[in-house]
């Protein structure tokens, strides 16, 4: 299935440049070994990375990461940062899933320990963490706690038992987005986000028991908190129905700014407006507030978590010692100093299916981390294992602070399904030596190790690239899904 | 499934890429719509209990079409109604989607999975001498 042939000039053994070409305001920039790059070019993902390079105002180049692949606008795994005086914010670089992104929970308790409750800690952990489709929260929100939801972020959780300030201080931007109006979200969107506070969702939206495998930066892991041997929990969720209905309603509102403002892009999806203008203030608001929203939520499930291992495993809080390593976003358009053309200045910074990775010193990282970098989390698939990285200067030079989000994926979900057809994925995934709970048996094929691309190839090449430093690698034992 | 209409998945890395034929365009909406509640579940467990109808205005086809098809998703995602069939009309602009079906039992209703969105990306329709042809991506 050869889609396009995009012309490629290899920089370095990681990086790969797409030069300008017709209306393309920058060249393209994309991470990738070259065996990777054999499948990156199978579909429409490096189209893309030059249809985002026609964006007005975009800076410097138009960067894919090397779990880059098809999506809607941008690709998955892009990352373009724009001016914001003349340049636009476009929802179709941010997605649907407002600030999804990955929390990571260290623990106190040993693998060894855990072991032999395992089976019935994934049990507990599925019932307790509501997921799937459908699947409601705990909390039911009035309009008035929505509006404080969507203003307070992670905060909002403080005084009602279900954070910490510990918990908040270890998000990012401290689990809340200034500048979240909630006038500029839709009523539509509020009821998609009534309900579902504190689930989890479908498709690839997780819940993670992993083992510490492999420390491999030592220093970065101390400071992170993380040892050989520990059981940790990785979350993996966003901004639900809420989210979805901003950059919906909003990517309808632009085409008519779009028409009266002249501005023509390849890509209905790929639909802005001016930073400056008041749709583009209107979009950047709403969609503080679903990050606000997507960092409650997975407050709220850390929240549900701590407690269900605790009960299950019958520890106090300081035995089980539970606690946020950090949470992290990779789908959101956020404002950054960055260095463009030897001149720090403002940008807006779009990563749809990219992580933020600032490196060691950057004023924005809490005192623990600011000598080993912002931590990074890149889940892999349920089977092969995930990655804990830290973030380096060369992020910051070459990518506007960002890295790579996930393996990728490589095989549709069609193809995915057919290939385990009369197979149980359930069998196979135990004898790997994890256990799987899900709501869905469809939702489970689609999501088989093999749909994916090898974790550790993804982050060989950021690591290689000096853009994020591998701290440690995680095994997976058990996951819940939606 | 509207009468001499059917549908497709085309490749697509991370989405769902959907293909529907149909011989006229009201028909193509209406048999979208029921394409797309196809990749929710099984259309035939569900009752033709209660009737919806919505429209779509737009300049161009693809406008209407892709208003119809969000409409339609959030029947489910506001109010998790499923559709069994549907059927359409047009009015200079205008589409109007009159669907049957029920508020999603779990008990009885399957859902496979949650789809986020109906995107513009790559969204077209087009005629031929042998019909209508839309093609959208869910993101799921």
């Amino acid at each position: 299935m050869q889609f396009e042939d995009v012309r490629l000039v290899q920089l370095t053994d990681t990086t790969w440049e797409i030069p300008e070409t017709g209306g393309m305001r920058v060249p393209g920039l994309v991470f990738a070994s070259g065996e990777m790059m054999e499948d990156i070019r199978r579909d429409q993902a490096l189209r893309q990375v030059m249809n985002v390079a026609h964006l007005p105002g975009i800076l410097s180049h138009s960067i894919g990461m090397p779990d880059i692949h098809w999506g809607y606008g941008f690709p998955i795994g892009g990352v373009a940062a724009m001016d914001p005086e003349d340049g636009v914010v476009s929802p179709g670089g941010v997605g649907y899933d407002i600030n999804c992104g990955v929390r990571l929970l260290r623990s106190n308790i040993g693998m060894a320990a855990l072991r032999a409750r395992l089976p019935v800690l994934v049990a507990a952990l599925h019932r307790e963490v509501p997921a799937g489709v459908g699947s409601t929260g705990f909390v039911r929100l009035s309009p008035k706690e929505m509006d404080k939801v969507l203003t307070e972020g992670s905060r909002w959780a403080l005084p009602r038992g279900y954070a910490t300030e510990e918990d908040v201080a270890a998000t990012e931007s401290g689990g809340r987005l200034p500048g979240a109006d909630p006038d500029s979200v839709s009523d539509t969107a509020k009821r998609r986000g009534a309900d579902q506070l504190g689930t989890l969702g479908a498709g690839n939206h997780f819940l993670e028991i992993d083992e510490v495998e492999e420390i491999l930066y030592p220093e970065a892991a101390d400071a992170y908190g993380l040892f050989r041997g520990q059981a940790v929990f990785f979350l993996h969720s966003g901004s639900r129905g809420l989210g979805y209905q901003v950059c919906d309603d909003h990517l309808e509102a632009m085409p008519s700014y779009m028409l009266r403002n002249g501005i023509r892009v390849p890509d209905r999806q790929l639909a802005c407006a001016h930073v400056a203008s008041p749709e583009g203030r209107g979009y950047l608001s709403a969609l503080a507030c679903a990050a606000n929203y997507a960092f409650a939520n997975r407050q709220l499930l850390a929240h549900q978590v701590r407690e269900t291992v605790q009960r299950c495993l019958r520890m106090g809080p300081g035995d089980a010692g539970i606690r946020v390593v950090y949470d992290v976003g990779h789908n959101n358009a956020k404002f950054e100093t960055h260095e463009v053309a030897g001149r720090r200045r403002e940008v807006l910074v779009h990563r749809k299916g990219a992580t933020r990775a600032f490196p060691p010193g950057h004023p924005e990282l809490q005192a623990a981390y600011r000598e080993v970098g912002q931590p990074v989390f890149i889940p892999g698939d349920m089977g092969r294992g995930s990655y804990v990285l830290a973030g380096l200067p060369g992020a910051m030079r070459t990518a506007f602070g960002s890295t790579c989000h996930g393996a990728g994926r490589r095989m549709s979900r069609t193809a995915a399904k057919q290939s385990v057809r009369g197979k149980s994925v359930f069998e196979a995934m135990e004898q790997r030596g994890v256990l799987v709970a899900c709501a869905s048996r469809r939702t489970l094929a689609e999501e088989i190790p093999e749909a994916y691309k090898d974790v550790d190839s993804v982050v060989d090449v950021v690591d290689r690239a000096g853009i994020a430093r591998k701290v440690a690698r995680l095994r997976p034992v058990g996951v819940v899904k939606g | 499934m509207t009468p001499g209409a059917r549908y497709r998945l085309l490749p697509h890395t991370a989405d769902l890429r959907v293909e529907v034929r149909c011989a006229d365009f009201p028909g193509l909406c209406a048999a979208s719509v029921e394409t797309l509640f196809s990749l929710l579940t099984d259309r035939r467990t569900v009752r033709r209990a209660a009737r919806r109808t919505f429209s779509a205005a737009g300049a161009t086809r693809e406008e209407r079409f892709h208003g119809i098809l969000r409409k339609a998703l959030l029947l489910f995602a506001l109010d998790r109604f499923l559709v069994r069939d549907a059927g359409a009309t047009m009015e200079l602009d205008v589409v109007t989607v009159t669907v049957t079906g029920e508020p999603a039992d779990p008990a009885r209703h399957a859902v496979y999975r949650e789809i986020k969105a109906v995107t513009a990306h790559g969204l077209a329709v087009s005629a031929g001498p042998s019909g209508w042809t839309g093609r959208f991506v869910l993101d799921v």
